[in-house]
Parts: C-alpha cells; sequence; structure tokens
C-alpha cells in the first residue's frame, strides 16, 4: 500500500494511530452520527481529482464543508500535505480563513454589489490594493474572462462567467486545496463543454488536490481519478470508476453508480476451472412470471462465474454484468447457453440507444442496454429489426453473455 | 412657530438615533443569523413597542424608571440622574419606543443576505470584520437607511410616551408634537398649524427620499 491509498471504507471508527504513514495530499477521516451522519475515511493526492457521488442528502455538501472549515466534526481529521485543519482527538482547529481553500460554491456565491474583479481581488486583501486589482486581473485573465466582463457585476454575467469568476476567486487564494460543489450543474451543454477544458487545464498547472461533489455519474467518471461514493452520510466504497462498476461492493453502490443490469442469484459453490463458481440466477418469484412460465415451468439457469471465494454455498446474492458483457444475436445464430429473449423497446436517443429485452424462459428477467453508436454489429442487428416490426414490437433474439464479467456480490441485511 | 421645541425634536432624535443605531445593528444582525431557542420571544419583545399603546409604555416607563421605582432611586443616589420630566428620561423612552423601527428593517435586510456570501468570504480569508463592512454592510445598507429615516421621523412626531415620561417643560421635555398639542389648548391655532405643517413635510420628504434612495441603492442578484 502506498501512503496515498484510500484507508479502508466504511464501518469501523478508525483512530488514525501514529503508525500513519507521512500524509501528502489531502488526508479525511470523519465519524460522527449527529447533527448529521457522516462516516468515512478517503484520501486524494496532489494532482489528483477525486469526486464525491451520491444521491441529494448523502452528505456530499457536508464534507465539503468540513473540508472548507465550515462545519465542524464532532469527531474528526483532515490533514492537507501533512498540516492538521482540523483534529478533534487533539483539539486542533484551522478556521476557514486560515486554511487556504479555494471552494466554488454550488451557486457561486459571488458578491452582488462588487464587479467581477472586485470579487476576485476580495480573496487578495492581504496584498496592497493595486497589486490586488494587477492580480485579480490576471486570475480572471486566466480563466477566460475580458477585459468589459471583469467589469460587469455578476448579475450581468451568464452563468458560464460567473463560474469562471468563482473559480477565478477560488484560484486567487493560491489554494492547497481546491474543492468544488456541483460545479457544472447550472450551465448548459455547450458551457460545460468550456469549463471541462479549463478544469483539466488548470489541474495539469496547480498540482493540488481536487474535489469535486456532484450527483452526474457521467461528470464524474469523465473527470475525476477516483469515485467516492456516498450514502446517507456514509462513504460505501471508493476506487477508480472503472473498479466500481466492474466491482460494486454492494446492491446499494450498484445501483448509485447507475448499473441496470443488477439481478438476484443464489452461489452454488466452486467449480472447475479453478477459480470459478457456479451462480444460479434466481428471476422474480413464479407468481409474478408470465403465463409461459405456469406452463412449462424449468429450472433458472445457471452461470459459471469468476469466484473471489468470499462466497457461502447456497447464499442469497446480488450480482451485475455490464452492458458490454451483453450480446444479442438473431435467433438463428443461437448456441448452447445463450439464453432466449425478445427486443421488448428499442429507443433511439441521438448517439445512443437505449434497449430492454425480456427473456422469454426462465428467470424472466429484463436486461437493459444502453448501445453507443460504436456496435455495429449490434446496431446492425436493430436497425434491421426496428423498420420491419416497429419500434415496439417483440422481436425474439438469443442473448449471449460473458459471464467472466459477472460480479457477484453477497446480499447483506441492511 | 416654537423653534426651542424643534431643536429639541431634532436633538432627540438624533440622540435617539446614535444610541440605537449600533445597538439595532448588532441585535438585527444577530436575529437575522442565527437560530436558539426563545427567539420568537426575543422578537415579540422588540416588536411590543410597535403595538402597545403609547400612553401604556410611557406609563411604565414613568412607574419603573421614576424617582418613586427602586431603579430611578438607585440612579438619583449613584449618578445623581433623574429620568422623569427631563432630557435624558426623554431619551432612554424614546430609545424604547424606537426599538422596533430600528431592529426590524435591519433584521429584514441581513436575512435577505444569502447565507453562503458570509462563508465565501470566511473562506476567502475575510475576517469578521471585514466580511461585516465589505459585503453585509453594502448589501444591508438600503435596510440601514430605512431603519435610520423611520427611526428619526418616528421621535420627531412621538407624543404619548413623551408626555407620560416628560411631560411639557420648555427647553427640556417640549417636543414639537407637544408643542402642538399645548398651542391647540391655548386656542392657538395659527401656531399648531405652523408646526403641524413642518411635522408633516419633513416626515414625508424623509420617508419619499429614504423609498427613493432604497431604491437606487438596492443591487441587483
Amino acid at each position: 500500500m502506498t501512503p496515498l491509498d484510500p484507508q479502508p471504507a466504511t464501518g469501523e471508527p478508525q483512530a488514525p494511530g501514529p503508525a500513519e504513514p507521512a500524509s501528502l495530499g489531502l488526508q479525511v477521516q470523519v465519524e460522527q452520527a449527529a447533527p448529521m451522519p457522516l462516516s468515512g475515511a478517503f484520501a486524494c493526492a496532489a494532482g489528483e481529482m477525486l469526486a464525491l457521488v451520491g444521491p441529494s442528502g448523502a452528505g456530499k455538501t457536508s464534507l465539503l464543508r468540513l473540508m472548507a472549515g465550515l462545519l465542524r466534526p464532532r469527531q474528526g481529521r483532515v490533514t492537507v500535505d501533512g498540516e492538521v485543519w482540523v483534529d478533534t482527538a487533539t483539539g486542533q482547529w484551522l478556521p476557514p480563513q486560515r486554511r487556504h481553500v479555494g471552494l466554488v460554491f454550488q451557486h457561486y456565491a459571488l458578491m452582488p454589489h462588487l464587479d467581477a474583479c472586485d470579487n476576485v481581488a476580495l480573496s487578495l486583501l492581504h496584498l496592497p490594493g493595486p497589486e490586488r486589482q494587477a492580480q485579480a486581473r490576471h486570475w480572471l485573465d486566466h480563466v477566460g474572462l475580458d477585459a468589459a466582463q471583469q467589469k460587469r457585476r455578476p448579475a450581468a454575467l451568464s452563468g458560464g462567467q460567473q463560474q469562471r469568476v468563482a473559480m477565478a476567486r477560488a484560484l486567487a487564494r493560491q489554494p492547497r486545496l481546491l474543492l468544488l460543489d456541483e460545479p457544472f450543474a447550472a450551465v448548459d451543454q455547450m458551457t460545460r463543454q468550456g469549463l471541462y477544458r479549463l478544469l483539466a487545464d488548470l489541474r495539469r498547472e496547480l498540482a493540488i488536490p481536487i474535489v469535486l461533489v456532484t450527483h452526474d455519474l457521467h461528470e464524474a467518471r469523465l473527470l475525476a481519478d477516483r469515485l467516492v461514493v456516498l450514502d446517507q452520510g456514509r462513504v460505501l466504497q471508493q476506487g477508480t470508476p472503472a473498479a466500481i462498476h466492474r466491482a460494486p461492493r454492494n446492491a446499494r453502490v450498484a445501483d448509485l453508480v447507475g448499473l441496470q443490469n443488477r439481478f438476484e442469484g443464489r452461489w452454488l459453490g466452486p467449480a472447475e476451472p479453478q477459480g470459478t463458481g457456479r451462480l444460479q440466477w434466481t428471476g422474480p418469484q413464479l407468481a409474478q412470471r408470465p403465463a409461459a412460465a405456469h406452463a412449462a415451468p424449468q429450472q433458472d439457469p445457471v452461470l459459471l462465474v469468476p469466484d473471489k471465494r468470499r462466497l457461502e454455498p447456497g447464499q442469497a446474492v446480488n450480482w451485475v454484468i455490464p452492458g458490454e458483457a451483453i450480446e444479442l444475436v438473431e435467433p438463428a445464430r443461437r448456441q448452447a447457453g445463450d439464453l432466449d429473449g425478445v427486443v421488448s423497446q428499442v429507443r433511439h436517443l441521438g448517439e445512443i440507444t437505449l434497449c430492454t429485452v425480456d427473456l422469454t424462459g426462465p428467470p424472466w428477467a429484463r436486461l437493459t442496454l444502453t448501445l453507443a453508436g460504436a456496435r455495429p454489429a449490434l446496431l446492425g442487428t436493430l436497425d434491421a429489426l426496428s423498420p420491419s416490426v416497429g419500434p415496439d414490437a417483440l422481436h425474439p433474439v438469443a442473448v449471449r453473455l460473458d459471464t467472466r464479467l459477472v460480479h457477484v456480490m453477497p446480499v447483506r441485511s441492511a | 412657530m416654537d423653534w426651542q421645541a424643534v431643536r429639541l425634536s431634532v436633538e432627540l432624535a438624533l440622540v435617539t438615533w446614535l444610541v440605537l443605531l449600533p445597538a439595532g445593528l448588532a441585535l438585527g444582525r444577530w436575529l437575522a443569523t442565527t437560530r436558539f431557542a426563545g427567539k420568537a420571544a426575543v422578537e415579540a419583545l422588540v416588536v411590543l413597542p410597535l403595538v402597545l399603546p403609547p400612553t401604556v409604555l410611557g406609563y411604565y416607563l414613568l412607574v419603573g424608571l421614576g424617582a418613586a421605582s427602586p431603579v430611578g432611586a438607585w440612579l438619583a443616589t449613584h449618578f445623581g440622574v433623574q429620568l422623569s420630566f427631563s432630557f435624558t428620561g426623554l431619551v432612554v423612552a424614546s430609545v424604547v419606543f424606537n426599538i422596533p423601527f430600528m431592529v426590524q428593517p435591519i433584521q429584514r435586510a441581513f436575512e435577505a443576505i444569502p447565507r453562503d456570501l458570509a462563508e465565501a468570504a470566511a473562506v476567502s480569508g475575510l475576517s469578521f470584520w471585514q466580511t461585516l463592512w465589505r459585503v453585509e454592510l453594502p448589501l444591508a445598507w438600503p435596510g440601514l437607511l430605512s431603519a435610520t429615516v423611520l427611526t428619526f421621523v418616528h421621535t420627531l412626531g412621538e407624543f404619548g410616551v413623551v408626555l407620560m415620561m416628560g411631560g411639557n417643560i420648555p427647553g427640556e421635555t417640549r417636543t414639537v408634537a407637544i408643542a402642538i398639542y399645548d398651542r391647540v389648548q391655548a386656542f392657538d391655532l395659527a401656531g399648531a398649524d405652523r408646526m403641524a405643517l413642518l411635522l408633516a413635510v419633513a416626515s414625508l420628504v424623509a420617508v419619499a427620499a429614504s423609498f427613493f434612495a432604497s431604491a437606487r441603492l438596492t443591487v441587483r442578484r
């Protein structure tokens, strides 16, 4: 484990002991039940971008406020480059004024009575007047505001321009930690692309930890090196976006990161070859299955999936399979092990196509596929289907699963 | 025209304003930014002088602070201050009477400032006083102006409390409003006329000017 590896997430309260490695970048650890529950630990290295993701009320903004010093934890510790910003164990506390943190507020929090330049200059009060103005102009130039815009008050600027002023104000502090609270929520898509570019440039030149709060998973995956998944104030899982999508810790994480194909099953135990196990895909209760299921009850299918040796035979499990591991083939090309289904919905949304497939045999489950334009084989099939059969007509397909990509999670009694 | 009474009224209004402005600023900002148990009770106390009949308020002030009361006796023996039928007593009464006029506009003005502005200021390195001076006061300024005008105009015109607490002593406690009453009692309607007109015009001009300035000063968000 390198010093920058995140500490194990959630659950057990962890006291930072003397054995803690020399801490670079940001280290956060918090454990409190009131006034709002917050629990977990995470780290963010210099130059790294960490995204806090989760539903509203998950505690994302509270954690940001904790780092900025606007919220004092009941029990917790925040360090940046080894300097203690707060440590409830030793009673250390650095007020927000002395933290040198750049915080971009969700609604920017620009001073309405000051023009853009004075807004930025406000965070440079330690400098003499003329120097302050020069620095403020420098930062506004840097984020791409022209001289005329710099003289305007926030009300006369567009959302994207206000966002840039907020960014310039945060940067002018020469922060040691940059915090972004839903920074792109209120700007349109075109403006957003420009801001993404700005953020990418800044990130390269700043080399400080950057923490981004967002509920937009697409954005989080696009921008962040690592994700911290939060729910009800708890850190559920952290890791690279790819790792979390490949192997969510539990069903809740799978739902929170938007994995669509999550199913239930029963773990049957290890199998040959070594490292694999048998997973029975259990669908809905018989009563909820279509009439055809009652006519000819069959066994739920058993899949051969990777085994990480964490599960007991007979244990109820949740499992996910990524969209890229699901292939639809013409019924004529059906092979042994393929499942029968019908395409029940096809929705074309610009460059992506949403497609649902209902299995016509056990376990009678529904699969959801988001197909990018770059899936010619599959799209070819669908395009061939749609005109002849109409958008919602049921068209039979064979479903082929790459079960090597299945990820199995124990069901936890929450 | 009783110029002595006019001068006394203006002096009373000025002193009242000087005493109440810092107190009202502190109280109004505190009520706007803090939540605590019993806040509703404090707010009710602040508004009370607005709804009490002035004679009732004046009566309690006279009974509570007059020479015969324990507080009045204590003030007289230790400081040689007599509150009833004196200018000092008038100031005390006027300050109490004007609390809602000063505090409420200030409280509303501070309440209208988005909370994240003060937090943004703190993160930007501004101390409490810097935030107050550079962020909060410029934004709360129309509220301060309106509190000032209301207090001033209200003090010029107050009658019941002044009469109860101060009586009608020329040069000491006879304000314009009392002088008008005095002239009417003496059947000098012409004298009452002039002073009433002065008071009416002054009040109208002050309130109109504050509305105008407040509309110009309010920052667009």
